[in-house]
């Protein structure tokens, strides 16, 4: 058992020392580092702890999880931390030892590496010598990584009042015996909430304006994510034209708040609804003739209709109604009490609010018998129709469903640019929003978000390294998923399907049917 | 005893093929019926045409008073006729207990707003369907395997798993499609006194079909025999067991011929 605790907090560890090595490497940690520190408004080296806290943090969580869910023994788990944090410190703190003994004997890094300055190793050493920076480095990450060893029980225990598994466990519990265990959950549960509640307020006050966009654009996206994750991730429908309903609620905002070609001018509370309403509209009457369709004829015809809307909104001969190819200007923003509430920061506010209603739905839905019919249409339409499962009702709901998610986001969008035109619109927006539930990990939550991060948020970090930006972007894409197919953060099914053989600690069931049928008499 | 199934003469055909010729078969209330016959018989094919996947040309199938023609699978579900498949055909990619709880579905009636608001009904309706399909698993000696993965689980639970996601429907008659199939002499006994148990305990009409003669013989009350989409024997398991038609069949001619000598001496 021990051998397999140090492997696995090995590779665990591996995997954070060439994260952390190549951000060093890619320059990516000053420029992280000045990010996290005026976000937090705190100096670059503490953002460097901050950073370098927040990355051991991710990998100490991922080497205390055990196989099947089970819950490690807390010893297990601490160990499976500590050496995922010394195998990680060793390669970091034996690179800072290399490269700051070169630093210091004067020789310029940047001919071979062009992006470690000797400001970036000043920041990186925090001026101490070779043999302090590198402990420095070994202590951070295992205390990071036994930090996120604890921090990982905690979340377990508070996420196990939200899940199927930890409700079947309570549900459990209960039957043999109330135990003390459950009123402290909710306290855990409570005070995460509050954190996570204090953290989205606070952020966008510390950030710069251009901050607040990208985040403001990064959070659109992840509201059409988590519409498309309904779609694609739960109920298994491959909906490649997933922009028109993006569109609809961009157009209906422009429509009935701009002065041209309308002059409507209605108040942006009153048009947001409808924006979301029609969009649910559109998706589920778009739905009714395509959705007979499966698998790959389903792709087709959505896709056809993506390009439908956006050759509509552009034709000449409707310009009189959407302004054609020339856009809507002017578009009405939101106002609150008569005060205009509509900077880049407003509006993140609004997208943050919009994100956490829609994250609170998802779940909700997930977990409910809608969800299961759902994830049972994905697997197998068939049998899910013997199952009793309206199955074309429920996917016209989770068409609806998926567009009100893309509607909000369409007149959010639309409000904060103050223009939307035809090619706002276009089939790479359905791509992206593809990528971004693909990416983060198919039918997760949190996997839907940080996809949105790391393709929407991550090429303007980036932008530091100008030329190589998209190269680097698309080869961390390539890697990502040879690496890691199932996403970043996967649902706990996908994580199952994909990682099967290391997840479970039973001999390989697929052969036992071939077994046993072939031992019979 | 009434018949809870009445087929009258149905006949299925694909394009040139009869897979189902002219078939009648009453299937008493409470009974276990089993319909036997070589590959490419017909029975699954009769199976599909009972459950609604496919449409029947000729004939008229009664299910307790309903004719059934004519209706979506998921309406015949919900009239209280359950299914399991040849090749189990669970959720691969959800736990046995999601299994069994989709199986509740039509029991239920949580919609996307009272699940969204998470309505004091909703909630009190999720905590019984997880309580009851706990149960069911428990029913066919699956507890503890409630988070494992349908696709995971062993050869043996899953057929289980699929007659406990059957049995969620809450079924009046279950059709079985070869339940033994596979299975080794102490699973095939297990799932055999299952069957026998959903009948006497629960009151559910089993129509099955099989081909392990054992099972056959040692469960069913009647027995019928498809060729060629064609009902060739019906009655007893020991009269269809000695019926010339059946074992040429099965056996071809001359063999029968042989079998019929030896039993003539």
């Amino acid at each position: 058992m021990i051998r397999a605790d140090l492997r696995q907090g090995v590779r665990s560890g591996l995997v954070l020392g060439v994260v952390v090595v190549s951000l060093l490497f890619l320059g990516a940690t000053t420029t992280l580092s000045t990010l996290i520190g005026e976000g937090l408004g705190v100096s670059p080296p503490a953002g460097l702890v901050i950073l370098l806290l927040l990355l051991t943090l991710w990998i100490g969580a991922q080497s205390a999880r055990g196989a099947h869910h089970a819950e490690l023994p807390i010893l297990q788990a601490a160990i499976r931390g500590a050496v995922a944090g010394l195998s990680a410190g060793l390669i970091i703190g034996l690179t800072t030892y290399v490269l700051i003994a070169i630093h210091d004997t004067g020789a310029d890094l940047r001919t071979y590496l062009f992006q470690v300055s000797p400001a970036a190793l000043d920041l990186w050493s925090m001026e101490r010598t070779p043999v302090t920076a590198a402990l420095f480095h070994l202590g951070i990450s295992t205390a990071g990584c036994l930090l996120g060893v604890a921090v990982y029980r905690l979340f377990r225990a508070a996420r196990a009042r939200w899940t199927l598994t930890g409700r079947l466990a309570s549900a459990r519990a209960s039957l043999a015996q109330r135990t003390g265990g459950f009123k402290r959950n909710q306290w855990t549960n409570f005070a995460l909430y509050v954190l996570v509640a204090a953290i989205l307020f606070i952020t966008p006050q510390r950030l710069n304006n251009y901050q607040n966009f990208t985040l403001g654009t990064v959070g659109i996206y992840v509201l059409m994510g988590l519409g498309l994750n309904i779609v694609v991730g739960l109920a298994g429908l491959l909906d490649l034209g997933y922009v028109v309903f993006f569109a609809v609620g961009a157009y209906t905002a422009a429509l009935l708040t701009a002065p041209t070609p309308h002059n409507l001018m209605w108040n942006f509370w009153l048009v947001a609804p409808i924006g979301i309403i029609l969009a649910a509209v559109i998706g589920v009457l778009l739905g009714i003739p395509v959705l007979r369709l499966r698998g790959d004829y389903l792709a087709i015809v959505t896709l056809g209709f993506g390009e439908i809307i956006r050759v509509l909104l552009k034709a000449e001969s409707l310009a009189g109604f959407s302004n054609g190819p020339r856009g809507i200007p002017s578009i009405g923003q939101p106002s609150v009490f008569g005060q205009p509430f509509n900077s880049d920061r407003d509006f993140l506010y609004m997208i943050i609010v919009g994100v956490v209603i829609v994250i609170f739905l998802t779940f909700r839905l997930q977990e409910s018998r809608v969800g299961r019919a759902w994830i049972a249409i994905r697997e197998d339409e068939t049998v899910a129709r013997a199952m009793g499962i309206n199955t074309l009702s429920a996917k016209l709901l989770a068409f609806g469903v998926g567009a009100a998610f893309a509607g909000l986001g369409g007149v959010l969008y639309a409000s904060r640019s103050q223009f939307v035109g035809p090619d706002d619109f276009v089939l790479m927006v359905s791509i992206n929003v593809l990528a971004v539930v693909i990416v983060g990990g198919m039918a997760s939550v949190p996997g839907v978000i940080a996809g949105a991060f790391v393709l929407k948020g991550l090429p303007e970090i980036l932008r530091e390294l100008e030329a190589y930006r998209i190269l680097a972007f698309g080869a961390l894409l390539v890697v990502m998923m040879i690496l890691r197919p199932e996403g970043i953060i996967p649902s706990r099914r996908r994580r199952l399907e994909m990682h099967e053989t290391e997840a479970s600690e039973e001999p390989s069931l697929a052969a036992a049917p071939a077994a046993e049928a072939g031992g019979a008499p | 005893m009434t018949d809870l199934l009445e087929v009258r003469t149905i006949t299925k055909r694909f394009g040139g093929l009869v897979a189902v010729d002219h078939l009648d078969l009453t299937v008493p209330a409470r009974g276990i019926v089993s319909v036997i016959g070589p590959n490419g018989a017909g029975k699954t094919t009769l199976f599909n045409c009972l459950t609604g996947f496919y449409g029947v040309d000729e004939g008229e199938m009664v299910f307790d008073g309903k004719i059934l023609n004519d209706h979506t699978p998921d309406q015949i579900v919900r009239m209280g006729l359950a299914r399991t498949y040849q090749n189990i055909r669970l959720f691969p990619n959800m736990t046995a207990i999601e299994n069994a709880l989709v199986g509740m579905h039509s029991h239920l009636t949580t919609n996307a707003f009272s699940a969204a608001l998470r309505l004091p009904g909703a909630v009190r309706e999720e905590a019984k369907a997880l309580s009851d399909a706990l149960g069911l698993l428990g029913y066919v000696s699956l507890k503890g395997r409630e988070s494992f993965l349908a696709k995971n689980l062993p050869y043996g639970e899953q057929r289980r798993l699929e007659i406990a996601r059957a049995l969620a429907t809450r079924p009046r008659l279950l059709l079985l499609d070869e339940p033994t199939a596979g299975m080794n002499t102490r699973e095939t006994s297990e799932t055999t006194a299952l069957i026998k148990r959903l009948r006497d305990d629960l009151g559910i009409t089993v129509l099955l079909i099989e081909h392990d003669m054992r099972v056959v013989m040692g469960i069913s009350e009647r027995v019928t025999v498809l060729d060629y989409g064609v009902k060739i024997s019906e009655g007893s398991p020991l009269e269809v067991q000695k019926d010339r038609r059946v074992i040429e069949a099965y056996l071809g001619r001359g063999a029968a011929a042989g079998i019929g000598g030896l039993a003539a001496q």
